[in-house]
């Protein structure tokens, strides 16, 4: 190996990136960009609900129940509407939720009945509906029980005194999840979009033949050809993980290094995977498709959207198979939890396969490019 | 007329060339319901069976009551016990457990002296959705154990505790009673499948022809410009719509997703919704000077917004108005409306008006920027 | 094919290889599956000859020069350059030879200069050694002034002879021409081959594919392969008196 050719390739590498300047500005401008939009969307939790509410009883009770609802951050009170008209705002999507308080409610709790309180949600968004419900729930439940302790009745019963904590995020806030994923995944693409084109455009050119004809080696080229993606991606990588962190106010509870050491490893098997691509495609095109033929299944399978557990178990052992997925649970551990190299020692020792098996495949495919 | 016979001619040789490159053809054709099968049955945001450790450190009669009141839900799997509370560190850090419910010792004595017995439940946060369900099953599950303690103990003392009277909340869950989330993702699944493939593919297929040279033969003949958009559009039209309509077939033979409203309103939308695609296509062919950034910008502008702008798997319904604005610069976020008002909602035209005039607008104002920008190339 | 005494492939059939030769091939085979690209050819190539290696498109002409220039392996046969066993050590002659192809295969988005800089650095030339052959190059190619023009931006004739340029900027001892004037008009290959006479008169050997018979007059050596195989071979005797 000489350092000589492989810093000759490289200047060359860094020469032709520099003369694409819409690529250079796709490569670090984009990535940002879309951390920003998308960043607001994956870390919306569901609040501020389109709330209607039918008020049939109109009693203090009923009032006081809608005020209960409307001082609530999850729901917001748009409409007032009849009966009737309940079908068509959800029908248009105007509303996503709906409390009809029937007639006689207040009479019926004051003579110690038990009156049912409709609550209606739009199930054509599984996550507005469960979310929804649940919290429509808890805000009946707590007016009930505000209603006792007013009346002065509380009951000296036994019981189960649960109490509930959440760790790590006790907020549960979507954020602090979802953007370690989204800087993985949008930084996967990027890397993967420009690599996936490096080498099958020299070939395409004829200019990998030529190449191949001097005495530069299969490893010097791919060392070579690498090293200027390894750190444009590492620039990208450390700017992108900072607006993320910073901007979207995710805290950081882990280690730096645990952290650096699962982006770095993870870096390198999307360039690996790119190279591939790359390498075993004869035409930029076919090299495009294959690239999408792997991409959309990362996003659907790897765990960042729908959870894993939510999986049938057959299609389970297929996110084992995606370096995002093991990237992901590193980031989301080391970010949320603070766990270190110990905990994650599985998903560290995964990612580092990938990246040998990967990097291994496409020597190897160099290699059978020069003898076939 | 001419003008006819000219698109006719452009249409004849792409699809020529389409189907000449079978690659293409079968990621174009095949790829779809590919995904559509695969994707179709991984993605759910249903939560079951979490992963649950049991830690009882009371182990007298009423605690194994207690404890098996989490084993026989279908919601918390217990996947391990423990005797020592530093256990529950351990199980979290390792991710083999989302749950952990703790009963100290004392827990029976506590019962049988009339009080309250406390226990812990703990939730492993970085899972979000996992944990706000567990959160809201064990709460639940809490209270139901409670009230069967606590009737036991009024009836043994003489007493009604149902006397005060209660409001009791009656969820009724529209369109989709049974809260299954593949029948609310599926439909914009099928919307995120298009999009990838339609923009992707003109993008592509259009600059390697400018690289190729053979734009500039036809730059030559008399064909006008919008004439050869359109020519070239109309074939990927025609396939994406095929496309479309094999997808949602297989989305409701494999997967029972419910067709309830106009399927002409549907069709209608498609129709409007791949042309916008395609012309998002045409556009970034014209603005990317190779196929790398062609490529580039092809992934960045589909797959990404089309997953997280279109309200496929994220509700739009929370984020801010900025972005609200942001999100209608892609299409998938209309037809992503369009599919569940049709597919679940039973909506026409008459609730999807909106959404299907904002994809017309759209289809318009994308057509004409792509012809103003290849024109600007020259 | 006058001009040519045809010469049936046999003498040099079980011979050993010539290590004086340039190019020295014996029983040379390749095999893509179940079909044989390159079937048992013979041939020597002398020093300082010019050989032209003639036949249609897909006979295997180029599987031939991918053996040669040590970038495909053979599946049976011999095969000596410059003396060197090119099939099991390319690296120990890949400096020596150089090599152009119909594609120019130049860097489109880098100059002029950084091309040469680039092949230069490859074949560890000094600073002396590049200046001087870089003002070689940029005469002989007619780019003096040019040196910072992106590639892309030259005409092809002007490309082709920067890709001879930059294929001899170590000045090798063998070039090998995989069909360099495809695609160029009939003056400009003319001037070409002049470049190419030029180079031959100070000692290097050039190995040429073509499939224009036109351009076998500017040999003094042909072989004509067809489907893999070698259909005659022979020193063109009128080569002297043209």
């Amino acid at each position: 190996m000489s350092g000589h050719r492989i810093r000759l390739l490289m200047w060359k590498e860094f020469l032709q990136l520099r003369r694409d300047p819409l690529l250079l500005r796709l490569l670090f401008l984009m990535p940002i960009l879309q951390l920003l939009l998308f960043g607001y969307v994956v870390a919306a939790d569901v609040k501020n609900l389109s709330t209607a509410v039918v008020d049939l009883d109109r009693t203090s009770t009923s009032r006081a129940l809608e005020a209960s609802f409307g001082a609530s951050d999850y729901f917001v009170i748009t409409q007032h509407p009849g009966e009737t008209d309940l079908k068509h705002l959800m029908d248009t999507g105007a509303i996503s939720i709906a409390i009809v308080i029937p007639e006689g409610t207040q009479a019926a709790l004051d003579q110690g009945q038990t009156a049912p309180i409709g609550v209606v949600v739009d199930g054509s968004d599984s996550q507005v509906a469960s979310v929804g419900s649940g919290y429509a729930s808890q805000i009946i439940a707590r007016f009930n029980a505000d209603r006792m302790a007013s009346q002065g009745i509380s009951v000296q019963a036994p019981g189960v005194d649960a109490r509930v904590r959440v760790m790590f995020n006790p907020t549960l806030a979507s954020v602090n999840t979802m953007i370690p994923g989204l800087v993985a995944a949008i930084v996967m693409i990027s890397i993967m979009a420009v690599m996936g084109q490096a080498v099958v455009k020299e070939r395409e050119r004829g200019t990998l033949e030529q190449m191949f004809v001097t005495p530069i080696k299969p490893v010097e080229y791919l060392i070579g050809k690498v090293t200027p993606y390894a750190i444009a991606a590492t620039v990208q990588l450390l700017v992108v993980a900072l607006v993320g962190i910073y901007w979207f106010g995710v805290p950081f509870a882990g280690q730096l290094s645990v952290v650096a050491a699962g982006l770095g490893l993870f870096m390198l098997t999307s360039i690996g995977m790119g190279l591939l691509i790359s390498l075993v495609s004869h035409t930029r095109q076919q090299a495009q498709q294959l690239m999408m033929l792997l991409l959309l299944p990362s996003f659907v399978l790897s765990g960042f959207i729908f959870p894993i557990d939510s999986m049938p178990a057959a299609i389970q052992p297929l996110s084992w198979f995606i370096p995002l997925t093991w990237a992901i649970q590193i980031l989301r551990g080391a970010f949320i939890k603070g766990s270190g190299f110990e905990a994650l020692s599985t998903q560290f020792w995964v990612l580092g396969l990938f990246a040998v098996v990967i990097f291994g495949a496409a020597i190897a495919a160099t290699r059978r490019r020069l003898t076939e | 007329m001419r003008s006819l016979s000219r698109i006719g001619a452009v249409t004849a040789k792409e699809f020529i060339h389409l189907l000449r490159d079978r690659r293409t053809l079968a990621v174009v054709l095949a790829l779809p319901v590919l995904q559509m099968l695969l994707f179709a049955y991984a993605i759910s945001f249903d939560v079951k069976n979490v992963a649950t450790v049991v830690i009882d450190l009371d182990k007298t009669p009423a605690s194994q009551a207690y404890v098996s009141s989490y084993e026989s839900s279908d919601f918390f799997t217990v996947v391990g016990t423990g005797d020592d509370l530093a256990a529950v560190d351990g199980v979290f850090d390792h991710n083999q457990a989302l749950i952990a419910v703790v009963v100290p010792s004392g827990f029976g004595r506590s019962l049988a002296a009339g009080e309250k017995g406390s226990v812990a439940v703990y939730l492993d946060g970085s899972e979000p959705t996992a944990a706000r369900v567990g959160q809201a099953f064990s709460t639940a599950l809490n209270q139901v154990y409670s009230q069967q303690v606590t009737i036991r103990w009024a009836d043994a003392q003489g007493l009604d505790v149902t006397a005060a009277g209660q409001l009791e909340p009656r969820v009724r869950t529209w369109y989709n009673p049974e809260k299954r989330s593949s029948d609310y993702l599926i439909p914009g699944l099928m919307v995120v499948i298009i999009m990838v493939v339609a923009v992707q593919q003109t993008a592509v297929s259009l600059v390697r022809e400018r690289e190729q040279g053979t734009d500039e033969q036809l730059a030559i003949s008399p064909m006008r410009r919008w004439e050869m958009m359109l020519g070239k559009v109309a074939p990927w039209t025609l396939l994406a719509f095929l496309e479309l309509a094999v997808v949602t077939a297989v989305g409701m033979w494999f997967f029972d997703l419910p067709l309830r409203g106009s399927i002409g309103v549907l069709a209608l939308g498609a129709a409007l919704f791949v042309f916008c695609s395609l012309g998002l296509g045409l556009v970034i062919s014209a603005v990317a000077p190779s196929l790398e950034t062609a490529n580039m910008l092809g992934l960045l502008l589909s797959i990404l917004p089309a997953f997280i702008l279109s309200g496929f798997a994220f509700p739009l319904s929370s984020i801010p108005g900025w972005l609200q604005v942001v999100s209608c610069l892609f299409p998938a976020r209309f037809m992503v409306t369009i599919t569940r008002g049709v597919f679940l909602k039973g909506a026409g035209l008459a609730e999807l008006w909106p959404e299907i005039a904002a994809l017309g607008a759209y289809a318009v104002v994308v057509i004409a920027v792509a012809i103003v920008l290849t024109r600007r190339r020259r | 094919m006058s001009g040519v005494d045809p010469v049936r492939p046999g003498p040099l059939l079980g011979t050993a290889p010539n290590p004086d030769a340039a190019l020295s091939v014996r029983g040379l085979t390749k095999r893509f599956g179940s079909f044989t690209a390159v079937d048992g050819i013979d041939f020597d190539v002398p020093r300082g000859q010019i050989f032209g290696f003639l036949g249609p498109n897909g006979s295997g002409k180029t599987t031939t020069i991918r053996m040669l220039t040590g970038t495909s392996g053979a599946n049976a046969g011999a095969a000596l350059v410059l003396g060197e066993d090119v099939l099991s050590h390319p690296e120990r002659v890949k400096k020596r030879f150089g090599y152009m192809s119909q594609k120019f295969a130049l860097f489109e988005d880098l100059t002029v200069e950084e091309n040469l800089r680039f092949y230069a650095g490859v074949y560890d030339l000094s600073a002396e050694e590049f200046a001087k052959q870089r003002a070689y190059v940029l005469a002989m190619a007619d780019l003096r002034g040019r040196e910072n023009e992106l590639t892309a931006n030259l005409s092809v004739g002007w490309r082709q002879r920067l890709a001879l340029g930059t294929a001899t900027i170590h000045q090798p001892e063998l070039l090998f021409l995989d069909e360099p004037t495809g695609g160029v008009d009939p003056v400009a290959r003319r001037h070409f081959w002049d470049l190419l006479y030029d180079l031959a008169s100070r000692g290097v050997t050039l190995f040429v594919t073509t499939h224009y018979m036109d351009e076998a007059s500017h040999c003094n050596q042909l072989a004509f392969i067809y489907r893999g195989g070698l259909i005659a071979e022979g020193r063109r005797t009128t080569f002297a008196a043209t």
